[in-house]
């Protein structure tokens, strides 16, 4: 078993505060990820996980064993670098036999599993080259080759997306995925990218300056985000917020709408954010009505157009697919709708979700 | 037909003129060089096939290469070459042994270091003759400090340059001193432009400490070492300065280097036209060592880049 818990970890810099009470558990065979922006903590984590960096509290334990005071050789801990960090004065058949180095097998034993890592990753026909002559994405495959060829029982990966091009990165989001699906271990994945954490991981944690503040599934994360920031950090376009009040118990007024839609247990005078995703919100046709809006911006992505629209002063995000979009011009006037069961709503104060609509 | 511009400024407008300012500018150093290098370079070079000697008034008669043949079957000439060898090749070995550890300490932070590093660079930055001078009176026998001190042990007073070997000891450990920053500062350069992080892949890896230091560290000073090896060569190879003031020489002629012999053949001898001969055989051969460090530089502007 080699599942991971890591509890209450704290770190400052001087006195920048790293890790505030970082905890999180990652169960055995698990494709963790956690999502941050940058320096929220999530390299700090994966490198106090990994034995690079020390603690000035909390412990880290990882399969059944305390190994917070063990050094970085010790743990059976495997970890890519943002940089891939690759020995440049190395093959890349030395670069991926360097784990294996210590562990006292055979020359043969060694080329044998390095050959078996290469046919895996598809860079058989790099062996003899060194780092630097290959592409980024051969470097990121050789980097995971040189990560996976000891048989860690826990993988860390550093942002290792970021310094690929956007093409790379979709491709090895599968490949990740794969390599997953086939070595089945267990992965702790750090990246700024709700796309990447929400595609890969089995379950995501959002971290904020130094703690976890969300943990779950990607699905319970973008249904029912549980506080304007995780809210805000998942989905594309980002949610839309507006504020509100309650008139009357299980009511409340949008400052777009003449009518108050229903939002049972929100009680009377209850100051809210209101979010709505911009995917839940629809054109209304001409019977329905709806809300009178205002196009100010349009954004093609080629399969969908990401408009802005402006309706009584509120400005938010919807999205319109491509041939849809196409029917309208920046200026026009259009009229939307939306499912009030697809409201979400936050304590502006505290910031942390306050009722459902649809509960 | 008159150029207005000439013959208004004459011929000082002409030579202030922007078009020549560049040439203006240079010609100073150029004749300098001229009269200071490359006359007596070409003349001692003319002078080498006659049979000149500058302490007698007699008008030198064409010897062709026989100077040159005199030098190359003078057995006390290879006898220096032999001197000279051995002082170089130990002295350059301890200034990259004490080079390279010192580079390794100066590459951790530790307090003070800074002014630490300055104060074990300044050996570098003092003159010949005065690194020369304290080591004749750290070797005096009878108020020395190396005698000094080993008279706490021994009751005879300790003469360090009495022997062949001391002698030789003496005028290495000086060299060494003066030089080892070099090697040190070279080396450190390689050390601080090894990425922390290939350090923290190889900690993954769980590599040992003499494999990391030589699959990362070594590939990064292994050229900066070989330039160090070189240059440290050619220079000391010429090693006149130090040796002159220590031992001048002696004990007989044990520490007596190529080019302190070259100075006694030249100055004290006065056989001018054969010193010039032996002049340009050690040309030759710093000329062979200094292509050899050209090429080595190249090569490590490759790999950086």
């Amino acid at each position: 078993m080699s599942e991971l818990k890591v509890n209450n970890l704290r770190r400052t810099y001087g006195k920048v505060l790293a890790l505030d009470g970082m905890s999180f558990d990652v169960a055995d065979g698990e494709f963790f990820c956690l999502l941050g922006p940058s320096s929220s903590g999530k390299t700090t984590t994966l490198r106090a996980i990994s034995g690079l960096e020390e603690l000035e509290h909390g412990s880290v334990h990882f399969a059944g064993r305390d190994v917070t005071e063990s050094a970085v050789q010790g743990r059976g801990i495997s970890m890519i670098f943002q940089t891939f960090a690759l020995y440049p004065h190395l093959s890349v058949e030395a670069n991926l036999a360097h784990p294996l180095r210590r562990s006292g097998e055979s020359a043969s034993d060694i080329k044998k599993r390095v050959g078996e890592v290469a046919e895996l990753l598809r860079v058989t026909h790099t062996l003899k080259r060194k780092p630097t002559t290959l592409s980024g994405g051969e470097q990121q495959r050789v980097a995971i080759g040189r990560a996976i060829v000891g048989r860690p029982k826990l993988l860390l990966l550093d942002e290792p997306l970021t310094n690929l091009d956007a093409k790379l990165r979709d491709e090895m989001r599968t490949e990740f995925k794969r390599l997953h699906r086939e070595l089945g271990m267990t992965m702790l994945y750090a990246t700024p990218d709700q796309i990447e954490a929400l595609t890969m991981g089995d379950r995501v944690g959002v971290i904020r300056e130094g703690k976890v503040v969300a943990i779950g599934t990607p699905r319970d994360l973008y249904g029912a985000p549980t506080n304007t920031y995780v809210a805000g950090m998942i989905g594309s376009p980002p949610i839309n917020f507006v504020t509100a009040t309650a008139p009357s118990d299980g009511e409340i007024a949008l400052p777009f709408l003449d009518q108050p839609v229903e939002a049972p247990g929100v009680s009377s005078g209850q100051p809210l954010v209101v979010g709505l995703r911009p995917h839940d919100i629809a054109l209304a046709n001409g019977e329905e009505g709806g809300i009178p809006a205002k196009i100010h911006l349009t954004e093609p992505l080629g399969d969908v157009t990401i408009i802005d629209i402006r309706t009584r002063d509120t400005d938010m995000k919807m999205v319109l697919r491509e041939e849809v979009a196409a029917r309208f011009r920046v200026g026009d006037e259009i009229a939307v709708k939306f499912d009030p069961r697809n409201l979400h709503f936050f304590d502006p104060s505290t910031g942390a979700r306050a009722a459902h609509a649809a509960t | 037909m008159a150029d207005t511009a000439s013959t208004k400024g004459g011929f000082g407008a002409w030579l202030l003129d922007p078009k020549r300012r560049g040439a203006l500018l240079v010609t100073p150093a150029i004749l300098i060089l001229f009269v200071m290098n490359i006359f007596p370079l070409l003349w001692s070079f003319g002078l080498s096939f006659f049979n000149y000697k500058a302490s007698s008034q007699r008008v030198p008669r064409f010897k062709g290469l026989d100077n040159y043949g005199d030098v190359l079957t003078d057995e006390k000439v290879w006898e220096r070459f032999q001197t000279t060898a051995i002082i170089v090749s130990s002295s350059v070995l301890l200034q990259l042994i004490v080079g390279f550890l010192l580079a390794l300490l100066f590459a951790k932070a530790f307090p003070m270091r800074r002014i630490v590093l300055m104060l074990v660079l300044t050996p570098m930055m003092l003159s010949f003759v005065s690194v020369g001078v304290f080591f004749k009176l750290f070797y005096e026998p009878t108020f020395g400090v190396v005698s000094y001190v080993l008279n706490m042990f021994t009751s005879e007073p300790f003469v360090m340059l009495g022997s062949p070997q001391g002698a030789i000891i003496g005028i290495v450990i000086a060299d060494a001193w003066m030089w080892s920053p070099f090697v040190m500062l070279l080396v450190l350069a390689g050390l601080v432009s090894v990425p922390k992080y290939l350090y923290e892949a190889a900690e993954i890896d769980r590599a040992s400490k003499w494999r990391t230091f030589r699959t990362i560290t070594f590939p990064y000073i292994k050229s900066l070492l070989l330039l160090a090896v070189l240059f440290r060569t050619i220079e000391t190879f010429k090693l006149f300065d130090i040796v002159y003031i220590i031992t001048e020489g002696g004990p007989g002629s044990s520490t007596e280097t190529i080019a302190v012999y070259l100075y006694r053949t030249a100055f004290q001898f006065f056989k001018t036209s054969q010193s010039s001969a032996l002049a340009y055989f050690v040309l030759f051969i710093v000329i062979v060592l200094t292509n050899l460090y050209l090429y080595s530089v190249n090569r490590r502007a490759e790999e950086v880049n």
